[in-house]
């Protein structure tokens, strides 16, 4: 997959299944996710395409349920590291002085952080609800936003329109508005597409740790961590909730790269 | 060359510090009463304070971070809550594992990355190989490389064991068995941004004059492409290296947490669950000072193989 064109291709193609499935998964699921019957660790079969869980629950179906929960968190963490990265960003890119040591400074202070680690302290310490979990990642990841934005921001106030638009007496708001924010805008969506994958891979490492959102709730990384018990019995029980991460985090990052 | 590892110091300093202080006041006031929870919910509140006088609990926060990073300092991070184990002695323990598993990752994934970049044969056959390698690094979450591995060379091939840990002492055959799953579980994703970053730097490379002039000397493809191409291109896999050992310790948690591998990642874990809140902070601070450490080495490494930072 050379191509740009059939990445993205391929990227859209992911990316419109699972918003599908995030959406219509109710309807379309052949099972309830959460009724549990008596075939346990059952291997696929035609009633039940992966098989069962280890509580008798339809496998397929609770991966398209699972759907809804990971796109939430990964749009969700991916809107809220822009709102914090973008405009810090921007300041200290186009500001320069001070202002820019400033950002620089937090943001290597928070770089240095890893985000897997700093996101299972807050997690564990505010609980793992939907609404936390897309709090907590959104902000692990705002300093590579800020850091992206802030390059891209240094070098167009460069260019010769932010001059024209600077001798014209245009405020610092209305330049950064109007003339440096739209020509940065393609960056930063390719940026958002690769936040969406960050995020939904790292909430799913959380998950897998055992800071996932509750059960019963269907969720990837929890159900491939139950799973993994029975590695040896049906391995479809880990394996279809990873492959179903791992293509929507594939999508989201094929997507955004092509566009950078 | 001495002012800037002087200055870069200090400010590492300053930065351990700070973010020992975050860590230290946004796990105290956000986990609530230690004594609390070390007692469980029907405590009484006379235990409850007892507890709390006992421990400190109950002087105010600031007073009790002077306190934890004056004993830090001397290498003293407290007992552990709930195992009641020295915290300093519990991660002596466990970083040697955690140590092993990421210097032999790394060192695995720069040597596959540069040389199936730079190698000059097939260049086509490997150049479509790796592409579709680094993808699968870079967006496959860890768990499931590891879990995949688990099922085609434990359960499936029977080749390897699957998950646990043996020393050295008990058998150096045993041990390479015991961390060939986990160090190419952890290395994949390395691999991938590391040949991400070596192309594209390689790429430039390839395009320079003395690339010419090394082939007009007539020097066979190997030698032009190792001592003329590769030693001019693997400066930023360096950097780089130094940047990505943050996130490498995040790897590095869920790869013993598969493999349940007693390092310092699984202790992480394992302390968070329990709410044991020393051991939490203390491989906390370590990880950030690890972290920072590295970045210093890196740019260190970086301003030797390149004279021209070094002179600046």
């Amino acid at each position: 997959m050379r191509h740009p064109s059939l990445q993205r291709a391929f990227g859209c193609t992911v990316i419109a299944v699972a918003v599908l499935l995030a959406v219509f998964a109710p309807l379309l699921a052949p099972a309830d996710p959460n009724r549990s019957g008596v075939d346990m660790l059952d291997l696929p079969s035609l009633a039940n395409l992966f098989g069962t869980d280890d509580l008798g629950r339809d496998i397929f179906s609770r991966v398209m349920h699972g759907a809804q929960p990971s796109l939430l968190i990964g749009f969700g963490a991916a809107c809220v590291a822009m709102l914090i990265g973008v405009p810090i960003g921007l300041a200290g890119g186009y500001m320069r002085g001070r202002i820019d040591l400033l950002v620089v400074g937090v943001i290597d202070l928070f770089i240095a952080l890893p985000g897997l680690i700093l996101a299972l302290i807050i997690t564990a310490m505010v609980g793992a609800t939907l609404r936390n979990l897309v709090l907590v990642l959104g902000f692990v990841m705002w300093p590579p936003v800020a850091r992206l934005v802030r390059g891209q921001a240094l070098a167009v106030r460069e260019a010769l329109f932010v001059e024209a638009a600077r001798a014209v007496g245009g405020s610092h708001g209305w330049i950064i508005r109007r003339h440096v924010l739209p020509n940065i805008l393609r960056v930063i969506a390719a940026q958002f597409a690769v936040s969406v994958s960050v995020a939904i891979f790292t909430s799913a490492s959380l998950s897998f740790l055992g800071l996932g959102l509750p059960p019963p709730m269907p969720d990837w990384g929890g159900m491939v961590r139950s799973g993994f018990d029975y590695l040896s019995i049906n391995p479809f029980m880990s394996l279809a909730p990873g492959a179903a991460v791992t293509l929507t985090v594939m999508g989201f990052y094929v997507v955004g790269t092509s566009f950078k | 060359m001495g002012r800037l590892i002087l200055t870069r110091l200090a400010m590492m300093a300053v930065n351990v510090l700070a973010i020992s202080a975050l860590l230290f006041f946004s796990v105290t006031t956000l986990l609530g009463s230690p004594a609390a929870m070390m007692l469980g919910e029907d405590a009484s509140p006379a235990a409850v304070a007892a507890l709390n006088t006992q421990y400190g609990f109950d002087r105010p926060p600031i007073e009790q971070f002077g306190t934890w990073i004056g004993h830090a300092l001397q290498g003293d991070f407290g007992r552990s809550f709930i195992t009641r184990q020295s915290v300093a002695a519990a991660i002596a323990d466990c970083v040697p594992v955690t140590l092993e598993l990421t210097v032999f990752s790394i060192l695995l994934a720069v040597v596959l990355a540069v040389g199936s970049s730079t190698a000059p044969v097939a260049r086509r056959l490997v150049g479509a190989a790796s592409t579709a390698a680094i993808l699968i690094g870079v967006t496959v979450p860890n768990f499931m490389i590891g879990i995949s591995l688990i099922l085609a060379f434990s359960v499936g091939l029977g080749w390897l064991p699957s998950t646990g840990w043996v020393s050295w002492s008990e058998g150096a055959l045993s041990h390479l068995q015991h961390i060939l799953l986990p160090v190419l579980t952890l290395s994949a994703y390395y691999f991938g941004v590391f040949s991400i970053v070596y192309r594209a730097e390689y790429r430039d490379v390839c395009e320079r004059m003395f690339m010419r002039v090394a082939r007009a000397k007539g020097l066979g493809e190997w030698r032009v492409a190792f001592r003329h191409a590769m030693p001019n291109a693997i400066l930023p896999v360096i950097t780089f290296v130094g940047i990505s050992l943050g996130q490498l310790t995040g790897g590095a948690v869920v790869t013993e947490t598969i493999f349940s591998m007693p390092g310092t990642g699984r202790l992480f874990v394992s302390a968070i669950a329990g709410h044991d809140f020393p051991v939490m902070l203390a491989v906390g601070v370590m990880i950030v000072v690890g972290v920072v450490t590295m970045n210093l080495l890196a740019d260190i490494a970086y301003s030797l193989a390149n004279p021209q930072i070094r002179h600046e």
